[in-house]
């Protein structure tokens, strides 16, 4: 019975919003509403970020993921204005005097040479008004005009030259905002959640630029719609595909190639985009007699179908896979794949949905040859989620909606794969969970000058039974031996087995939102936020950077939800007629329940990782400053961090001072200072530059602090975890573009981007190991450095 | 399998597009300890009786180890369950030795060691082993289909919990080869671990060749130095590279009475042992 009741919990709330919404719908009659879609003239393609206005008051709208806007004013003539920078202004007389739609086609602004504008796109710069800070927006053209490693345009490594996001060195999967755990980023693409962001262990990222309309990554003052993990939110949107032409559009790198085409489908009624990827750089490889290959590809599909004028349906999804073998001795292949289905409603011209049913999973498969067994393990995701989005006046907007997830985990199983394997069948526990949440949250103009956003997240989580769970004397999976002075493994004592229909642990929290801005004069103006989220699932990772043979867990008897804090301050400028901007923040994050992993932990094939782990937890603060120049034939920005990231663990019930002692240490992606400089400089029609520079201080290690004879070996003897740090990493890369000369009529359009990575072939460490050498026997350091100068050209088209 | 996915990544990121090279680094100093290594191993089929203890102290990471030998400490090994205690004499060199020690498999050992006024106690249980089944060679096997690799074999016993220490060490090589074994996917099976070499020309590393010798021993072990093993070699192989963890102290079975801060490296093991020695042909 009481599992019902917070089932239904979500749906209650929302029910009385509804009723909430209707009166107050019902108190402003003298208003009227203007609200439509807003598309590029070109493609077709829905405009995110378009700011429409009525020329001369404060009331304005942006448009929303789907194009959509709803502005409400009183009775009146207006000029109405669409403005998207990049594209060009359209201003229009209307008459209010009843609620009306208006959908609207914009062109960008120099037609005859689209790709010669170098402007940042609204969203990029510095928004006074809007309460939201510390998020980070790129268009995909920005992406595209940086220096790339490989020729191949990352999205992942263009947010790691933004501040506040780092990675854990070239050759690592993911990305580090704030201070925070990879697993720590909520990583949407169309709203599925992407487990593993990397190909080919960093050097490439999951999302194909071809197939990408914008990204936006919340780094703290989360809005209330998005939870599940307490660092960032990482919100990629594919494109829809042109809509009013076939076209093809793809590049030839040396590594990797890709292809996308869209066009209209279902007589106008909707588009659709196919894009695939795929390196072939171990086809080389094998010709060159390498025994070992590496290959990735992957598959983005989108298309949508326009019922009616307030219907429209989305089909997106996303297959991708990365696939090793190691001269038939083992191999392994692992990768994302999701579906999602989602359909936007318009109620009226006041309130727009979306629902959206979504599948998501990451899997991975080890072969072993040499010893005839497979491990496979994987996670998957259902999800339903219903958002609404209500415009009640210029001056209160409120979004509000329901989600809830189930998760299955396969940790991993064991299959012998001939008859002579000396390996047993085995399989981990499976586990299962839902995650549920509502939420409601509201943009609300106080004054002309003082806007809050201001909301609250419930969210539930429900650790479900249909497993084994170990049993343990005084609930200790692990004691502190006092004697010998480290943590200890303990025996269980026995088992329960929970039926499914039973639940092992409940868990729930509120999450409070609050985000002010105050704007103090035409160009400039002060924000804060706080933010509270919770993160119920967990990447099992003991290792500096995380492998895609990393595990997921969820919280339950053993492991607690992490909780996070954030409070922000920023201080954002334009100057120039916003030629430049300033964003200025600083932020203190704290994370509670934060799992930390014993001396000698092994995570492997593990079936009881409580007997591994204490919960802790982390902190993190800084400063992030970006100045950028938006517009001319230069453009760029350059920006810098200065931030601490710590952890620390006490014993709790496992006794004893904990790992490291209890006390804090630096988190393996705590970087002290991070500079980055970009550049973009359009010196005619046919070619353009890029450069990027990049300083950052040294990645957290722990080195050796002296050695002793053991076995006929010299050991090491290590004390404080990650006191001492690698050297600090600089590198400079250029690239050019070159548009041969295109008669304007010629439908195919061509580029050549040539690309040099690490300019001055510094040898940056991504690690240094110790040990003996194998000769002569005597201690020394080792570098291993990922890359060097690295030149690359890619052909890009268009068709 | 973490060796395995080790290799994995590693072996990309070395592989394909990384170099290596040896720099030099400052690295902080800890403080001197003393090291044991009471190794305490029964070949079957002999008496036991000979026994010996090397004594060192430990010393900053890049400095030479000729001068860390200890002299002048008492040490003795007491049996538990008899109530028998073995004294080490003191060879001046480092080691310490025995020549009445009485192995018996299943009792607990006690290990005293007085050294500059501070006395270092360790316990352990002397675990049984199974014999080797078969030593073969093989290219096929291994990481490379070319290279030559010795297999060794033992059988595992069914439903008890087995740990093993497999230590190869080639004539021709300084470094030994060494395995921490668990029976947990494997209980009650035949195993078999091979020794490859893989040719490294920045490492000097070079292919088994006929008529090159490997002196093979597998010693049974307790869990908790099964677990001591593991982690002294995965970071004796890969401290420090992106996909080991963090490297941390090795906690010991021996403590010191006197001065619990000042605790002891290394490990008093009670194993029976078998041994041989393999040559390629």
């Amino acid at each position: 019975m009481k599992r019902k009741k917070d089932r239904h919990r979500p749906m209650r709330l929302l029910f009385g919003l509804c009723l909430f919404l209707g009166t107050l719908t019902a108190s402003a009659q003298n208003n009227y509403t203007i609200s439509g879609n807003v598309k590029d003239k070109i493609n077709g393609e829905t405009l995110f970020g378009t700011s429409i206005f009525l020329k001369g008051t404060t009331i304005g709208a942006i448009t929303n993921e789907y194009g959509f806007y709803s502005i409400t004013a009183p009775k009146g003539s207006y000029t109405l204005v669409f403005s998207h920078l990049g594209y060009q202004e359209i201003s229009m007389q209307v008459v209010l005097d009843q609620n009306q739609k208006i959908d609207m086609e914009i062109e960008e602004s120099s037609t005859q040479l689209d790709e010669v504008e170098v402007t940042a796109e609204e969203p990029e710069r510095a928004i006074l008004r809007k309460p939201e800070m510390s998020v980070s927006k790129l268009n995909i053209k920005t992406v595209k005009q940086m220096p790339v490693v490989l020729g191949e345009v990352d999205v992942i490594k263009s947010l790691q030259i933004l501040p506040g996001v780092t990675n854990n060195g070239e050759g690592s999967s993911g990305f580090h905002v704030r201070g925070g755990a990879v697993d720590q980023n909520l990583v949407l693409l169309d709203e599925a959640i992407i487990y593993n962001t990397s190909h080919m262990l960093g050097f490439f990222s999951v999302f194909n630029a071809d197939a990408v309309k914008d990204l936006k990554l919340y780094k703290g003052g989360i809005p209330a719609k998005f939870g599940g993990r307490v660092s960032s939110v990482l919100d990629v949107r594919q494109k829809d595909g042109n809509s009013k032409n076939f076209a093809l559009t793809g590049g030839i790198g040396a590594i990797s190639s890709r292809l996308a085409a869209e066009g209209p489908m279902f007589n106008d009624r909707g588009s659709f985009l196919i894009a695939g990827r795929g390196s072939y750089a171990h086809l080389f490889l094998k010709l060159a007699g390498e025994k070992n290959s590496v290959s990735f590809y992957d598959l983005n599909l989108k298309t949508n179908y326009r019922l009616n004028d307030n219907n429209k349906l989305f089909l997106s999804s996303y297959f991708g896979r990365d696939v090793f073998n190691f001269d038939g001795s083992f191999s392994s292949s692992y990768g994302n794949a999701s579906g999602n289905l989602r359909w936007n409603h318009i109620f009226n011209e006041r309130l727009f949905s979306n629902l959206s049913l979504i599948y998501s999973k990451y899997d991975y498969e080890l072969g072993i040859e040499d010893f005839e067994f497979d491990w496979i393990s994987s996670i998957k995701n259902y999800n339903a989620k219903y958002d609404l989005k209500y415009y009640f006046s210029d001056a209160f907007k409120l979004d509000f909606g329901v989600s809830t997830i189930k998760y299955e985990f396969d940790p991993g199983q064991i299959r012998p794969t001939g008859p002579s394997s000396a390996i047993n069948e085995l399989q981990l526990d499976k586990k299962r969970a839902l995650e549920s949440a509502a939420y409601i949250n509201a943009e609300h103009k106080l004054t002309d000058r003082l806007t809050a956003q201001y909301g609250l997240r419930f969210s539930h989580f429900n650790r479900m039974g249909g497993q084994p769970l170990s049993e343990y004397a005084n609930d200790q999976p692990l004691v502190y031996n006092p004697t010998l002075r480290f943590y200890q493994r303990t025996d269980p004592i026995g088992e329960i087995v929970y039926k499914k229909s039973e639940s092992i642990k409940k868990f729930s929290n509120f999450e409070p939102r609050l985000a002010l801005a105050y704007q103090l004069n035409d160009y400039s103006s002060i924000k804060l936020g706080y933010s509270r989220a919770a993160q119920y699932i967990h990447l099992l990772s003991n290792t500096s950077s995380v492998t895609p043979l990393d595990v997921w867990t969820p919280s339950g008897k053993y492991i607690k939800p992490q909780l996070s804090d954030q409070y922000a301050l920023g201080y954002f400028r334009n100057f120039r007629d916003k030629m430049y901007s300033l964003e200025v923040e600083t932020y203190y994050k704290t994370v509670d329940n934060r799992i930390d992993y014993i001396d000698g932990s092994d995570l492997i094939g593990n079936n009881t990782i409580e007997r591994e782990i204490l919960n802790g937890e982390s902190r993190a603060y800084g400063l992030e400053l970006l100045l950028r120049k938006n517009e001319g034939p230069l453009t760029g920005w350059i920006s810098y961090t200065l931030s601490k990231s710590e952890q620390r663990t006490f014993g709790g019930n496992a006794g004893g001072p904990g790992i490291n002692n209890g006390n804090w240490y630096n988190t393996p992606h705590d970087r002290t200072h991070d500079i980055s400089v970009t550049g973009a400089y359009q010196f005619n029609d046919k070619w353009s530059f890029g450069a990027n520079a990049i300083f950052q201080t040294g990645r957290p290690v722990t080195y050796p602090n002296g050695q002793y004879q053991y076995e006929g070996i010299s050991i090491a003897s290590y004390s404080d975890r990650n006191a001492d740090r690698l050297p600090a990493y600089y590198r400079l890369d250029v690239s050019a573009t070159y548009k041969p000369n295109r008669k304007p009529h010629k439908k195919w359009k061509g580029e050549w981007v040539f690309g040099i990575y690490n300019v001055f072939n510094r040898k940056n460490a991504a690690a240094i190991s110790f040990g003996q050498n194998f000769e002569t026997g005597v201690n020394e350091a080792t570098r291993t450095a990922i890359f060097g100068i690295v030149p690359s050209v890619t052909y890009n088209f268009k068709f | 399998m973490k060796l395995y996915y080790k290799i994995l990544f590693s072996t990309l990121l070395l592989g394909i597009v990384s170099c290596t090279d040896v720099i030099e680094v400052d690295v902080p100093e800890g403080p001197i300890r003393l090291t044991i290594e009471a190794s305490l191993d029964w070949e079957k089929g002999t008496s036991g009786n000979q026994q010996t203890i090397l004594l060192s102290t430990s010393t900053p990471y890049f400095e030479s180890q000729n001068n860390s030998a200890v002299t002048g400490a008492n040490v003795l090994v007491r049996n538990n369950d008899t109530g028998a205690v073995f004294n080490f004499d003191d060879q001046n060199d480092g080691s310490y030795t025995t020549s009445s020690f009485v192995p018996i498999l299943g009792d607990s050992y006690t290990l005293e060691v007085l050294y500059q006024g501070e006395t270092y106690t360790g316990t352990e249980t002397m675990m049984p082993v199974s014999d080797i089944s078969a030593i073969t060679q093989s290219k096929e096997d291994g990481e490379d289909d070319e290279a030559l690799e010795v297999n060794v074999s033992f059988l595992d016993p069914a439903d008890i919990e087995n740990h093993y220490f497999l230590r190869f060490q080639s004539r021709v090589d300084r470094l030994p080869e060494l395995f921490y074994i668990k029976d947990e996917f494997v209980d009650g099976n035949e195993v078999t671990f091979y020794y490859e070499k893989i040719e490294d020309e920045d490492d000097n590393i070079e292919e088994f060749k006929p008529g090159d010798t490997v002196d093979i021993v597998l010693l049974g072990i307790s869990e908790d130095y099964h677990n001591y093993l593991r982690l002294l070699v995965e970071q004796f192989e890969s401290a420090g590279d992106a996909f080991s963890a963090t490297p941390v102290a090795l906690v010991g079975n021996c403590i010191n009475v006197d001065n619990p801060e000042n605790i002891p490296y290394g490990y008093f093991r009670v194993s029976e042992k078998v041994e041989s020695s393999f040559t390629f042909e």
